[in-house]
């Protein structure tokens, strides 16, 4: 086994104008977050319970507290807006992203699926929370961004495009998490390949109280040996380099470390308490079909 | 370390050729992947290893290559220069069996030959002489086991010193092994050993025996010399074939030869007779033994046949007069009658001349020859070296008639002159050494043989030619050594010791072979 230099595979074009287009339909179509039904519940409460420090407007969406309509504003748009004060209960989400390279696996990259799932999810939360933060540790500048309102759902689609492939660990991103504070359900998306490495940071985080889902988008060759025969294989993480012959005892072995790669997956969010979603990845023949990302939409709606 | 084909190294080259086909295959297929862990994992539970080159396996190779390479040049140690051949003089005389500390000096010679032997390199070609009685060359494995090397005896015939040095050479080491008896000095060249010391000594230094086969008596001279430093007393001991003899004492005197007679009377059936001389302190006492084998003595019963014409007057004499001679008896001739001696006088007889005893006189023994008469043949001459006629008188021989058909093949010892055929055999002896038959041409009648002086003696003769061998003595004790008498007066010397000798080229290509071997063996065994 040796290392060479890298050359890393290519990630087709994240968001085309028809997934644009699929998103925006999702978005339009899709139940509301979780965090709006919490303001639902609280806009049920007698008193109002405003605290915080006040930053700023947002357009009223159904289900928000009627309390919170800043009328003067109304009077003076004729639009409805609502206060938005900075409180603990802030209705927020929080995407964690992985840009380690070995995302970039798979006939269709890892990477691509997980872009486009932070896109639906960040755009569920544009349209129905208070605001969304992107966090990608190994980004630079880019490493934690913030998004308010429907309206920046093409910056959040630029921002995610933008994104490098860097090398990050699990303890360095959840370092970056609890650092900055967790806004909201925490989405972390990866692919979990490495179970040990998470198993602390899932652990601090539940210890600060977080809630947290794991997103992992499953390939076909998460679930069997995705080719046979006498070939090079290239480690995406660490650039490292096997030769190997794949026969039929080989694959099915293969087989069975993946189903325990699985189970070790399963029970280190399970172990903590949060889910873990598992996300099919479409075939390439629905790659645009809106049926393929339904279920993150209920997932979301959960 | 020498090659001795060191144009053989530019194998080689090959080296870098097995390397490049020692490395795996490139796989054509390329992937990438996040579950190098499991794809590690896997192999590593079904105990497999990727294709690889490994290090230590063509290492391995690129040994037993090498190896190879360096077997095909032949490649050599150069040995150390010196002697490759060692030639063994070994004394084996009879004064080697000299007895000291109950060893005998050919014992202590013989064994650290042996031992010596034993630690020569395998190269060294070994040869050992065995000088003293019998010469005995053995060479190669055989020398090195001494193998029927013998007991020493007989005399030391040969110079030492001469035979070392002309045996030495550049690559030839000689090493002389003897108690320095019998020689003027010791050898020079080479390696010497001294065995054996000086001692007292009694020995027989002859023996002279006087034999009245096939009569009992029996004489024998027996002389012994004694050298040791002062008179001692002696006794001589007759044992085994003969009748009780008491032991004769004797005063010998120091280095001179004294003599014994013994008269004695033969067993008739024969054996060993031992004549031993016993002296208190004598060092070697193999010199002290004289033995002889005695014939049994004969039946002396004599028949005759004689045929009605020649009338049974002369056999009958003859058969008395021999019977005298010989102390036998005449009997009757008859079917199942054994007898020592048959006399034939004319006649036919069905007996195979040389085959039975007998001394015929003009007698047929082949019925299908029809004898002619020879009359007054000229009586020319005897054979004066016979042990037949030597000795004897025949000049007055005179023949009437003869018929020489009645004469067989065989050794002729008297003539007649023939006109045509010149001389003619009158006589001859048929058979061999231990059987024969004595015939004449002519019948006792036809001539006057029976009147002569000569003819007692005649049959006596020809009765002990007709026994042969079977009457002869036979000495068993091996010749006596002249000059191995006297231990005391021997060469003597300072022991040499053995250069060390040369080794020679060795050849390391079966060595190279089978380190290569090995090295592919292990490389079966490395994964």
């Amino acid at each position: 086994m040796k290392r060479r230099t890298r050359n890393l595979p290519d990630v087709p074009e994240r968001f085309p104008r028809a997934f644009q287009d699929l998103l925006h339909d999702l978005l339009a179509r899709g139940p509301r977050l979780p965090g709006g039904k919490t303001e639902h519940e609280r806009s049920k409460r007698r008193v109002l319970s405003q605290s915080g420090t006040f930053v700023g407007h947002r357009r009223y969406v159904r289900g928000d507290d009627l309390r919170r309509i800043d009328w003067a504003a109304c009077a003076r748009t004729g639009e409805l807006f609502v206060k938005q004060f900075e409180e603990e209960e802030r209705r927020a989400l929080t995407l964690l992203l992985d840009l380690s390279p070995s995302l970039l696996a798979g006939t269709t990259p890892r990477r691509l699926f997980m872009l486009r799932l932070a896109a639906i999810i960040g755009g569920l939360a544009l349209r129905h929370l208070d605001g969304l933060t992107v966090i990608a540790p190994g980004a630079g500048g880019g490493a934690v961004a913030s998004f308010e309102g429907p309206g920046e759902l093409d910056a959040l689609l630029a921002h995610l495009d933008a994104l490098p492939v860097v090398p990050a660990s699990a303890e360095a991103a959840i370092g970056v998490v609890l650092k900055r504070g967790v806004a909201g359900r925490l989405h972390w998306i990866s692919d979990f390949v490495d179970p040990a490495t998470c198993e602390l940071p899932l652990a601090a985080l539940r210890r600060r109280g977080a809630s947290v889902t794991g997103w992992l988008p499953v390939l076909a060759e998460d679930r069997q040996a995705p080719v046979r025969g006498y070939l090079t294989l290239d480690d995406l993480e660490t650039g490292a380099e096997m030769i190997i012959a794949v026969d039929q005892a080989l694959a099915a072995e293969m087989q069975h470390q993946l189903e325990l790669l699985a189970r070790q997956q399963d029970r280190l969010f399970a172990q903590c308490g949060f889910p873990l979603r598992r996300w099919p990845v479409p075939a390439p023949a629905d790659f645009l079909a809106a049926a393929a990302y339904q279920q993150i939409v209920q997932w979301c709606s959960r | 370390m020498n090659l001795t084909h060191a144009a053989h190294l530019w194998w080689l080259l090959v080296l870098p050729l097995l390397f490049w086909l020692a490395l795996p295959p490139r796989p054509r297929q390329r992937a990438w992947t996040a579950h190098l862990v499991q794809w590690r994992l896997a192999q590593k539970a079904l105990r497999q290893k990727p294709p690889r080159l490994s290090g230590l396996r063509f290492l391995l190779l690129a040994l037993a290559c090498t190896a190879a390479v360096l077997a095909h040049a032949g490649p050599v140690l150069a040995g150390t220069p010196g002697p490759t051949r060692l030639v063994v003089l070994l004394d084996a005389s009879a004064s080697m069996a000299a007895r000291h500390d109950g060893r005998s000096a050919f014992d202590v010679a013989t064994q650290a030959v042996r031992q010596k032997l034993s630690e020569l390199p395998e190269n060294v070609e070994v040869t050992v002489l065995r000088c003293g009685g019998d010469l005995v060359r053995r060479h190669g494995p055989s020398a090195r086991a001494l193998q029927d090397i013998g007991r020493p005896a007989g005399a030391l015939a040969v110079d030492l010193d001469a035979l070392a040095a002309q045996v030495a050479g550049p690559n030839t080491v000689v090493w002389t092994l003897s108690d320095g008896q019998g020689q003027q000095r010791l050898p020079a060249a080479g390696a010497l050993t001294c065995v054996g010391a000086a001692g007292p000594n009694a020995a027989i230094v002859a023996v002279r025996t006087i034999d009245r086969w096939p009569l009992p008596g029996f004489s024998v001279a027996v002389d012994m010399s004694w050298c040791g430093p002062e008179a001692r007393r002696g006794e001589v001991q007759v044992t085994g074939a003969v009748l009780d003899t008491p032991p004769l004492s004797i005063e010998l005197q120091p280095r001179a030869v004294q003599t014994v007679s013994v008269e004695l009377e033969r067993l008739a059936k024969g054996g060993l007779l031992q004549v031993r001389l016993v002296v208190a302190g004598d060092v070697l006492p193999d010199d002290d033994v004289y033995e002889v084998e005695l014939p049994p003595l004969p039946a002396p019963r004599i028949a005759v046949l004689a045929d009605a014409e020649a009338g049974p007057s002369f056999a009958a004499m003859a058969a008395k007069t021999l019977a005298e001679e010989v102390g036998g008896q005449v009997v009757p001739a008859g079917p199942g009658v054994e007898v020592g001696l048959l006399l034939v006088d004319g006649g036919n007889v069905a007996i195979a001349p040389g085959r039975v005893r007998a001394i015929c006189f003009g007698s047929q023994f082949d019925a299908q020859r029809v004898p002619v008469p020879w009359l007054e043949p000229q009586f020319a001459d005897w054979d004066r070296s016979s042990p037949l006629t030597a000795g004897l008188d025949l000049s007055e021989l005179r023949v009437h008639c003869a018929f020489r058909e009645t004469l067989p093949a065989g050794k002729a010892f008297l003539w007649a002159e023939h006109t045509l055929e010149g001389r003619v055999p009158l006589a001859a002896v048929a058979g061999d050494d231990s059987r024969a038959s004595v015939h004449f041409a002519f019948r006792l009648q036809d001539s006057n043989l029976p009147l002569l002086s000569a003819f007692p003696q005649l049959l006596r003769r020809a009765f002990v030619r007709a026994y042969g061998a079977a009457a002869k003595l036979k000495v068993r004790s091996p010749a006596i050594a002249p000059g191995e008498q006297d231990l005391a007066s021997r060469a003597v010397g300072a022991d040499r010791p053995l250069p060390p000798f040369g080794t020679p080229d060795r050849e390391l290509a079966a060595w190279s072979l089978l380190l290569g071997l090995c090295a592919l063996a292990l490389r079966a065994f490395v994964r």
